[in-house]
């Protein structure tokens, strides 16, 4: 007979570590770099906290297949009571709400813990203090991966001897640093491109790269808010439902729950799917449920979900961050207004970069952001990309190869992954407009900029031309005068009427209208 | 009584070149940006005068400015070879054209718009800097013989005539078997006296030996003169002043095909490329001696001594057509229908199968007794 049991979510992820990130040593190191120092940046960014980030990776003890990895930050910190749940408790996290943030499950940094768990046998090491606290405390910790609960092999409290607040966390796994190094070395790079408020140091066996903070304007956190009604789901009313008064109306449970959802658009709703206002919504069965769902997605008379849940980086920011890492030329970005698919809103972010220290390529360099985290795979397939490749690049003045890069960056309370792999946005018609328009803006704006450069160089070359002939012009002209002293006289008079016609040239070409009115050169 | 001729002065041809060289310097200290205005030279600025009856150029002008980058370079080639030419007439020297070149051709080294080194030769070939030299001619309206410029020359001329060059006399009728080598500046030259009827211009230098040696010109009291092929323009000044300054009627004898017949048209009303000389080189009452397409049925030449004329003797005969003295002269469209119809070319030693002297005894004699010219 065989024996049925239940599976602890911890039991799940570890046979199915791979869906978390966590299938190769390549992968796994790689994987758990990214979980620590995204949990970093939630715990300050998202808190108005200029990010302090030293992230370490050494190999331990000459062994080379053991990697150690330290990560500190100056975040909020963890109370000392959540620190065995946070850290050794699968679905135990801050993040069940709806809000954009870089991970949501609470998922990542245990899989983190896990994965040392069964490939070195080491237990988590986490430091950690609040601000209001006057301690500070010292965690090791397993899971118990049968019964989903931390063990705490080791707890210091002490005394705090210098104010700070922040967190720790040090675990020792199994991984191929050589092989993951680059992939590694480029995630910090784009996290520092997308997060200029951040001062991130990666110290490796091989460097230690300091990428310090380049602005001190921290973006809009994003703030708590509701789901739209376009966004929900049977199990999602359940679960609202579960959590709300039973005996609550339909008509109030709609206005309390769901974003922009007033009582006039509550009771228009109700009535034109045909339910009653005054229902109780515990009485509600399945089938109700179901049709309710149903409705909720079809009706078209919902306002536009607000995206206060949203934190776009602003197009500043976002320039002050492909400054820093590509240092180009020319830099150019947009945040584009809110908007919104299924029920899910979503900001688009694009900048585009030029010259400089941009690499020359044979076709746009590509960097892509969901929700601030850099998406390093599945290039080929991502919606920008096939955007970006369906631009005729001639109309802009791009001529290839050149040196031009594009960053893309979507915020939403739901990225539009595309597969489980959760590193290629799909092609939702919505997303695909917004990227559009913002990609061809930035595009129009470096035209607008190559035109400059190209009238720059042109009046340039005019005066390299006209001024190559100078010597030859004067030595002539003054031959003819029979004067010896004239050659000085006449080439100081043909550089005086040059530098007025260069300049009356700058004028008329830089488009001001006043043109007609500047001095002539009579 | 001769038109009198007046020897170019050195003094004026300088002073001209250095008022055109000053009036630039003039502009740039009245704080203008300094420009050239240049009578345009191209086809479609040279006009046929029907009055004068040769070609010349239209009243377009070219506004060459410094400061207009597509021709800066062309000013200043011009104030280079204007300095260059001042300098040779400060300095009493006749370059060749071949001098002017070598001498105004530097190597100009300057940091481009991208901060290159580079290099760049004031003129890279022979024709940028004899492009200069016309528009200096033009711009000026001095000719290149005025400014002491000299060229390769191959005009010959021999018979009654005493002419005067650097202090001595010379008498053409006294050059033997030789004749006198017409030189670059036939301005410079002093016609004292002429003894003739009419002038026989020959296309070819062996005719023109051959009735030398018969003393054609002494029997015929004429002058004798070859331009060896196309002439040259000291032949065609000297063709010219011939019929200005002593009233001769000037007869050009070349083969029948559409070259010489193009050497007609040289000498009578100018080349395109050098319109704007017309009015010193060409001789606009130059009558073409022969041999005409109809002297061959005329004549009789033997069939065996006719060439077939090749397609671009065809397709140059049309162009001829089309000129305005071509087009306005009876007799010429006529010989032309009859060259394009028969497409028939005959070279003037052709006649020598009726004999050795049938040329300078029958032929020419009895053209200009029966007037068989035709203009």
């Amino acid at each position: 007979m065989e024996s049925y049991k239940g599976l602890s979510p911890s039991q799940f992820f570890y046979r199915n570590r791979e869906i978390a990130g966590f299938s190769n040593p390549v992968r796994s190191l790689y994987q758990a770099v990214r979980e620590l120092l995204e949990n970093s940046l939630d715990a300050t960014e998202t808190h108005g906290i200029l990010p302090e980030i030293k992230l370490e990776i050494k190999p331990s003890n000459n062994q080379n297949d053991k990697i150690t990895i330290r990560i500190e930050d100056n975040g909020i910190g963890i109370p000392i009571t959540e620190v065995p749940n946070v850290f050794a408790r699968v679905f135990y996290g801050s993040k069940y709400v709806l809000r954009q943030a870089r991970g949501v499950f609470g998922l990542g940094v245990k899989m983190a813990v896990l994965y040392a768990q069964i490939t070195t046998a080491t237990p988590i090491y986490v430091k950690s203090s609040i601000e209001s606290s006057e301690t500070e405390y010292e965690y090791r910790l397993f899971i118990d991966i049968e019964k989903n609960l931390p063990i705490v092999l080791e707890l210091n409290v002490r005394k705090k001897r210098k104010k700070w607040h922040g967190t720790i966390v040090e675990l020792t796994i199994q991984g191929n640093w050589p092989l993951a190094r680059r992939r590694i070395e480029e995630y910090v790079r784009r996290t520092a491109l997308i997060a200029p408020y951040a001062t991130i140091r990666l110290i490796t066996p091989e460097s230690s790269i300091e990428y310090k903070r380049v602005s001190r304007k921290l973006p809009e956190p994003p703030q708590v808010g509701k789901y739209h009604p376009k966004g929900v789901d049977i199990e999602l009313l359940k679960i609202l439902i579960r959590s709300a008064d039973r005996k609550m109306r339909l008509l109030d449970f709609l206005t309390k729950y769901f974003d922009g959802v007033g009582k006039k658009t509550a009771l228009n709703f109700c009535q034109w799917a045909g339910f009653n206002p005054d229902h109780k919504i515990g009485r509600l069965t399945l089938t109700d449920l179901e049709k309710l769902s149903n409705k909720m997605h079809v009706y078209n008379k919902w306002r536009r979900p607000k995206p206060l849940t949203l934190s776009p980086l602003g197009d500043t920011l976002l320039k002050e961050g492909v400054k820093r890492i590509l240092e180009p030329e020319f830099v150019t970005a947009i945040s584009r207004p809110p908007s919104s698919y299924g029920g899910n809103p979503f900001i688009i972010e694009t900048a585009l970069a030029w010259g400089g220290k941009v690499p020359v390529s044979d076709t746009p360099m590509l960097l892509r952001f969901a929700n601030r985290i850099p998406l390093l795979y599945d290039e080929s397939v991502d919606v920008s990309r096939k955007i970006i490749d369906a631009i005729d690049w001639n109309v802009y003045k791009v001529k290839f190869p050149a040196p031009i890069a594009i960053v893309t960056h979507i915020c939403s309370t739901k990225i539009p992954f595309k597969g489980v792999g959760k590193e290629a946005i799909a092609e939702v018609p919505e997303v695909e407009k917004e990227l559009n328009i913002a990609i061809r803006e930035t595009a129009r704006r470096l035209r607008r900029h190559l035109s400059r450069i190209e009238k720059m160089y042109e009046i340039k070359r005019k005066e390299v031309t006209i001024s190559k002939y100078m010597d030859e012009v004067t030595r002539a002209l003054a031959y003819i005068l029979n004067n010896d002293g004239g050659e000085t006289i006449i080439k100081q008079k043909l550089m005086e009427l040059l530098k007025k016609e260069i300049k009356r040239k700058a004028i008329v070409r830089g488009g001001i209208k006043s043109a007609a009115k500047a001095p002539c050169s009579r | 009584m001769p038109r009198k001729h007046r020897v170019v002065d050195e003094k004026r041809v300088l002073r001209r070149l250095e008022r055109f060289g000053k009036n630039i310097v003039d502009q740039i200290m009245k704080d203008q940006p300094p420009r050239i205005v240049v009578p345009i030279r191209t086809l479609a600025n040279t006009v046929w005068s029907r009055k004068e009856r040769i070609l010349k150029l239209g009243s377009r002008k070219a506004i060459r400015e410094f400061f207009d980058i597509g021709e800066s370079k062309r000013f200043m080639q011009t104030v280079l070879m204007l300095s260059i030419i001042i300098r040779a007439r400060r300095e009493g020297d006749y370059p060749t054209i071949r001098d002017l070149y070598y001498t105004g051709k530097h190597t100009i080294t300057y940091v481009d718009e991208y901060g290159r080194r580079r290099t760049e030769e004031t003129w890279d070939t022979q024709r940028e800097s004899n492009a200069v030299i016309q528009d200096i001619e033009v711009a000026t309206g001095l000719l290149r013989e005025h400014m002491g410029i000299m060229h390769d020359t191959k005009g010959k001329i021999a018979g009654n005539m005493i002419i005067r060059s650097k202090g001595s006399d010379i008498d053409l009728s006294r050059m033997g078997s030789g004749a006198y080598a017409i030189p670059p500046n036939v301005d410079n030259l002093e016609i004292r006296r002429v003894d003739a009827d009419w002038v026989l211009v020959v296309e070819k230098d062996a005719i023109f030996h051959r009735l030398n040696e018969e003393e054609f010109w002494r029997k015929n009291n004429c002058i004798l003169m070859t331009g060896k092929g196309q002439p040259d323009r000291s032949t065609r000044r000297m063709v010219r002043r011939l019929w200005e300054e002593y009233s001769l009627p000037v007869y050009i004898l070349t083969d029948s095909d559409s070259y010489g017949f193009y050497i007609y048209s040289v000498y009578r009303s100018g080349s395109i490329s050098l319109s704007y000389e017309s009015e010193r080189l060409a001789t606009p009452e130059a009558r073409f001696l022969g041999l005409t397409p109809s002297d061959i049925t005329e004549y009789k030449i033997p069939k065996n001594f006719i060439i077939k004329a090749t397609d671009r003797d065809i397709k140059r005969a049309k162009e001829l057509l089309a000129y305005p003295w071509f087009k306005e002269s009876k007799a010429w469209i006529k010989e032309l229908n009859i060259f394009l119809k028969k497409k028939e070319k005959v070279e003037i030693e052709a006649l020598s199968g009726h004999g050795f002297k049938f040329l300078s005894r029958v032929y020419i004699p009895e053209k200009i007794k029966k007037k068989k010219w035709i203009e």
